[in-house]
C-alpha cells in the first residue's frame, strides 16, 4: 500500500470518526446531569431596593376587553395574533376602512385636536370610524405605597383602552380628583399593548404634566402618541432590567417580544417590610415564573420570601388552554406565594386551576362588569402587609 | 410498459446555461423573489391572505411539503409519464405540479382531517366541531384544529422521506406504480397515525379542561425527563428527525449507512441511524440554549420555558435543512473532488456554517421583512414556516421545474446512467476497513469528542459576543 493511500484511508477514517465522536458526544452528554457543570453558578447580586411598609393596590379595571369572542374575531379577521396592533382599526386609530386596515396616521389625524381635554367629542369620531367600539376596555391599577415613615405614595400603572370606559372607571374610583390634585408622581406603562396604553389620553386629561415611565422598545407610533395625546411631563424610558424607583420599590424592564407587534414589559417589584417581595404586573408577558426567579436572582427582599402577586400572569386571556400553562400551574406552588391577586389576562380557568391546586388566590367581588369572583375585578383591593 | 418517472430525478442531468456560481446565484434570487411574493400573497401578517395566524399558514406550509414528497419520492411523478416530465416545458410541469399538489393538499386537509376524522373520530381537527365547546372562541378552534393537523405532518414529513432514504422503499422497491405508492404511502401513514397517538395526542388531550384522562394519557409520560407536559419535547427530536433524512439523503449521500452490504441491516441501520443522529441533535440544541441562556425553569413562560426550548430546537434543526439543500439542488453537492467521507465531512462543515449565519440573519431582519415578532421566544414566532416555505418553493424548482432557467435538463444517456452508478459503488468500495482507516477513524473519534467540548466550552462567550436580536 502506497503512503498515499494510507493517508487517504487515514483521512476517509478521520473524517467519518469525527461525525461520529461529535455524535456520540451530542447525544450521550448534552443532557445526562454532567452537563450541569458547566452551568455558571450565578451570583446573587442582591440589590438593595429599600423597603417600604406597606402596597395597597386598588383595579381600576382589569376589563381589558368585554367579549373574548368579539376581540378574537377581530383578531381572525384581520390576520392573526401577529398583526400590528396599529392596524386592526380597533378605537382609537379607526379611519374608517375597516378590520385590518387601520393606520396610526389616518386615525390619529381625526382625533389629535381633540386630545386630551376634548375626550367625548373625540368618542364620538371614533365610535363612527372603528371597529368594535364597544367591546374596548382597558387595564388600569392605583399603587399606593406607604412609606416606612408613615407617608403615603400613589403611582398609577396603566391607563386603560376604551377613552370612554377608562374615565367611568377612574371616576368610580376617585383618579381623576388624585390627578388633578397631582397626588399621583407617576404613571408607568407596562407595554405598548392597546389595552393597557390607548387610554393614556384619559390621564392627561386630568394631569399632563404627570411623569410617565415606559419600558425600551415603544414602536414610532406608540412614541408619537404621547406627543399627540399632549404629554406635558418628563418621559423616562426605562432600559431591560433593574431600575430603582423610591425606597422599597422598583420597576424591571423584559427585553421580550409580545402579540401584535409588541416588545418589552415592565413590571414592578415591591419589598414590604416583614413580608418579603410582592410582584405587581400589567400582563406578566416574561411569565411570574421568570419575574421571581428574576427577583431572587438581582434583589434583596425581605425574609427571602415571596410574599404576594398582583395583577394579570398572562396565561389564558383569550378563553385559550395549553399544556405549557399546567406548568405554570405545577410549578407556582414552589414559589410560596402568600398572596395571589390575579385577573385580567391570568384567564378565569387558570385562576380556578390555582384555586384547585390550593394556591391562595384573593377572590373578587364581580362587580362593575368583571365576570367572575374567581379573582380580583374591578374596583376590588388587595393589601400586602 | 408505460414508464412513469422512476428515477427521473437521478436519470436526468441539469447543464448549467452558464459558467461558474452565476446559476446558483440565479436560482437563490429568483427563488428567493418567489418566496417573498408568495411569502407575501398567503403568509404574511401584513399581507393578502395573512395565514400566518400562525397555525393556518404553518400547517398547510408543512402539508404542501409532504404532498411534494409523496409526489416525488412515494409516487415517483405517478401518473404523469417520462415524456412528458421530459419533454414538457419547465415553466409548464411547474404550474401543473404545483396545482395538482394543491389540489391534493386542500382535498386532505379539508376532507381527510377535518370532514372525515374531524366528524367521526377525533373532534379536534375540525374547526367547527370545537367550536362547541362552552368558551372557545373561532381562532382558536382553528388554531387547535391546524395544531393537531400539523402535529401529523411534522411526523409524516420525517417518515415518508424515511422510508425512501432508509428503507429504500423495500419491500416494495420492485413493484410499479402506482402499488408501490400506495403502498409506502399507507405504510408509512400507518405509522405516523401510531407514533401521534404516542407523542402528540396525549398533548392534545390535556389541552382541554379538565384534561381528558380517559381518551389520552394525563399526565404525559415524558413529564419527568422533558420537564413539561408539553408535546413540544416531541416536536424537538421529530423535527431533528426531518432534517436528519435530507441530511443523509442530500449532503451525506446515504453515507455511512450505504458501507453496510447487507440490504436489511443496512435499511435498519439507516432508519434508526437517523433517529439516533435526530436525537443526538435534539439533546445538544437543548443543551447549547442553557448553556448561552441559562437553564431552563418549568412553569416559566418563553425563552426560560422547558417547552419553548424544546420548540426551539425542532427551530435550530430547520436552520441546517436550508444550507444543506441548497449545497445539494444548486451547487451540485460541491464538494466533490476527495473521498465520499472527506466530501461529507466539508459539506456538513459548510452547511453548519451556513445554518449558523442563517439564524442570525433571520433574527436579525425577519421582523422587517416577513412581518414575524422580532425576538427568539415569541410563542407565534415560528421561522419554521418561512424555512419550510422557501424549502417548498427549491422543491417547486428543483423536483418539478428542473432549476429551470439557469439550468436546462437533459436526459442521461444509457451510459452516463451506468457510469453515475458505476462512480457511485467506486466511492462506496474506495472507502476500505482497513486498519488506516480504523486509526483514522479513532483520531477522529477523539477529535470529533475534542470538538465537541470545545464548542461547549466556547459558546456562551461566542453568543454573548453577537448581538443577535437588537435591543435583547
Amino acid at each position: 500500500m502506497s503512503d498515499n493511500i494510507k493517508r487517504r484511508d487515514f483521512l476517509k477514517g478521520a473524517a467519518t470518526g469525527v461525525g461520529i465522536g461529535l455524535l456520540g458526544a451530542m447525544g450521550l452528554y448534552s443532557y445526562s446531569p454532567m452537563r450541569k457543570s458547566h452551568f455558571q453558578k450565578a451570583e446573587r447580586k442582591m440589590a438593595d431596593i429599600g423597603v417600604c411598609k406597606s402596597i395597597k393596590v386598588t383595579n381600576i379595571s382589569e376589563t381589558s376587553w368585554f367579549e373574548n369572542a368579539v376581540l378574537m374575531g377581530d383578531i381572525k379577521g384581520a390576520g392573526g395574533l401577529l398583526v400590528n396592533q396599529y392596524d386592526y382599526n380597533w378605537p382609537p386609530f379607526g379611519n374608517g376602512k375597516g378590520l385590518g386596515k387601520g393606520s396610526y396616521e389616518d386615525g390619529m389625524a381625526k382625533i389629535k385636536h381633540l386630545l386630551p381635554d376634548r375626550l367625548d367629542e373625540a368618542w364620538k369620531i371614533i365610535e363612527a370610524n372603528c371597529v368594535n367600539v364597544d367591546n374596548a376596555g382597558g387595564y388600569a391599577a392605583l399603587i399606593e405605597l406607604e412609606q416606612m415613615d408613615g407617608a403615603k405614595r400613589k403611582f398609577l400603572l396603566d391607563s386603560g383602552w376604551s377613552y370612554k370606559w377608562t374615565e367611568e372607571c377612574f371616576k368610580r374610583e376617585g383618579i381623576d380628583k388624585m390627578l388633578e390634585n397631582k397626588e399621583i408622581e407617576a404613571l408607568f406603562f407596562s407595554h405598548e399593548h392597546f389595552d393597557h396604553y390607548w387610554g393614556l389620553p384619559v390621564t392627561l386629561k386630568y394631569d399632563p404634566e404627570i411623569t410617565i415611565y415606559i419600558p425600551e422598545g415603544f414602536y414610532p407610533e406608540g412614541l408619537q402618541y404621547i406627543k399627540d395625546c399632549g404629554h406635558k411631563g418628563k418621559l423616562i424610558t426605562v432600559k431591560p432590567g433593574l431600575q430603582k424607583i423610591i425606597p422599597g420599590m422598583s420597576s424591571y424592564v423584559f427585553a421580550i417580544p409580545i402579540i401584535c407587534r409588541v416588545y418589552g414589559e415592565q413590571s414592578l417589584y415591591f419589598n414590604v417590610a416583614d413580608k418579603g417581595l410582592v410582584s405587581v404586573t400589567g400582563c406578566c408577558h416574561q411569565g411570574i415564573i421568570r419575574f421571581a426567579e428574576t427577583a431572587y436572582n438581582e434583589i434583596k427582599y425581605e425574609n427571602d420570601n415571596c410574599h404576594g402577586i398582583y395583577g394579570g400572569l398572562h396565561i389564558s386571556p383569550f378563553d385559550d388552554w395549553d399544556p405549557k400553562y399546567d406548568d405554570l400551574v405545577i410549578s407556582l406552588g414552589k414559589y410560596g406565594f402568600e398572596r395571589i391577586g390575579c385577573n385580567h389576562c391570568t384567564g378565569v380557568l387558570c385562576a380556578k386551576k390555582f384555586i384547585t391546586a390550593g394556591y391562595p388566590v384573593i377572590e373578587g367581588t364581580a362587580q362593575y362588569r368583571s365576570k367572575d369572583k374567581a379573582y380580583l375585578g374591578n374596583g376590588d383591593t388587595i393589601t400586602f402587609g | 410498459m408505460e414508464r412513469y418517472g422512476e428515477g427521473y430525478l437521478e436519470e436526468r442531468k441539469l447543464v448549467k446555461r452558464w459558467s461558474g456560481p452565476i446559476p446558483a446565484l440565479v436560482s437563490l434570487a429568483l427563488t428567493l423573489g418567489v418566496f417573498y411574493l408568495t411569502w407575501w400573497i398567503f403568509q404574511d401578517p401584513r399581507g393578502l391572505m395573512r395565514m400566518y395566524t400562525p397555525y393556518v399558514g404553518y400547517m398547510y406550509c408543512r402539508w404542501w411539503l409532504i404532498m411534494m414528497i409523496w409526489m416525488v419520492y412515494i409516487f415517483n411523478f405517478w401518473p404523469f409519464k417520462r415524456k412528458w416530465l421530459e419533454n414538457t416545458h419547465p415553466l409548464t410541469k411547474g404550474v401543473v405540479l404545483t396545482l395538482v399538489s394543491t389540489v391534493i393538499l386542500v382535498g386532505l386537509i379539508k376532507g381527510f382531517f377535518e370532514g372525515l376524522m374531524g366528524n367521526y373520530g377525533l373532534a379536534y381537527f375540525n374547526p367547527e366541531q370545537l367550536e362547541k365547546l362552552p368558551g372557545i372562541t373561532s381562532f382558536f378552534a382553528i388554531e387547535y384544529a391546524s395544531l393537531a393537523i400539523l402535529m401529523f405532518a411534522a411526523i409524516a414529513s420525517w417518515l415518508s422521506p424515511a422510508w425512501v432514504v432508509a428503507f429504500e422503499e423495500a419491500p416494495w422497491e420492485k413493484m410499479k406504480q402506482p402499488g408501490k405508492g400506495f403502498s409506502i404511502l399507507i405504510m408509512t401513514f400507518f405509522l405516523s397515525t401510531v407514533v401521534y397517538f404516542v407523542t402528540m395526542h396525549p398533548h392534545m388531550g390535556i389541552l382541554y379542561h379538565p384534561w381528558q384522562y380517559f381518551t389520552s394519557i394525563a399526565p404525559p409520560y415524558w413529564e419527568q425527563f422533558a420537564n413539561t407536559v408539553s408535546g413540544n419535547f416531541h416536536v424537538s427530536w421529530i423535527m431533528c428527525c426531518t432534517v436528519v433524512v435530507w441530511l443523509v439523503e442530500t449532503i451525506w449521500e446515504r453515507y455511512p449507512f450505504s458501507l453496510i452490504k447487507n440490504d436489511w441491516a443496512r435499511r435498519f441501520a439507516a432508519f434508526f441511524g437517523i433517529i439516533a443522529i435526530a436525537l443526538a441533535m435534539h439533546f445538544f440544541l437543548y443543551f447549547a440554549q442553557e448553556l448561552t441562556w441559562g437553564e431552563a425553569i418549568r412553569g416559566t413562560r418563553r425563552a426560560f420555558a422547558p417547552d419553548w426550548r424544546w420548540l426551539h430546537v425542532g427551530e435550530m434543526a430547520i436552520f441546517f435543512l436550508v444550507p444543506a439543500l441548497f449545497v445539494t439542488f444548486y451547487c451540485d453537492n460541491w464538494p466533490k473532488k476527495y473521498s465520499l467521507p472527506v466530501n461529507v465531512l466539508l459539506r456538513t462543515i459548510a452547511t453548519t456554517v451556513g445554518a449558523i449565519a442563517l439564524y442570525i440573519v433571520y433574527y436579525k431582519t425577519s421582523h422587517d421583512f416577513l412581518g414575524t415578532q422580532k425576538g427568539f421566544s415569541h410563542p407565534q414566532q415560528f421561522p419554521m414556516i418561512p424555512m419550510i416555505w422557501l424549502v417548498n418553493i427549491w422543491l417547486v424548482h428543483h423536483w418539478f421545474m428542473d432549476n429551470w432557467p439557469a439550468w436546462k435538463m437533459v436526459p442521461k444517456t444509457v451510459e452516463e446512467i451506468e457510469a453515475d452508478h458505476a462512480a457511485k459503488l467506486a466511492a462506496i468500495e474506495d472507502v476500505r476497513l482497513n486498519s488506516k482507516f480504523g486509526v483514522g477513524l479513532g483520531a477522529g473519534v477523539a477529535m470529533g469528542v475534542a470538538f465537541y467540548f470545545v464548542t461547549v466550552w466556547a459558546l456562551p462567550a461566542v453568543y454573548a459576543a453577537v448581538n443577535i436580536i437588537p435591543g435583547k
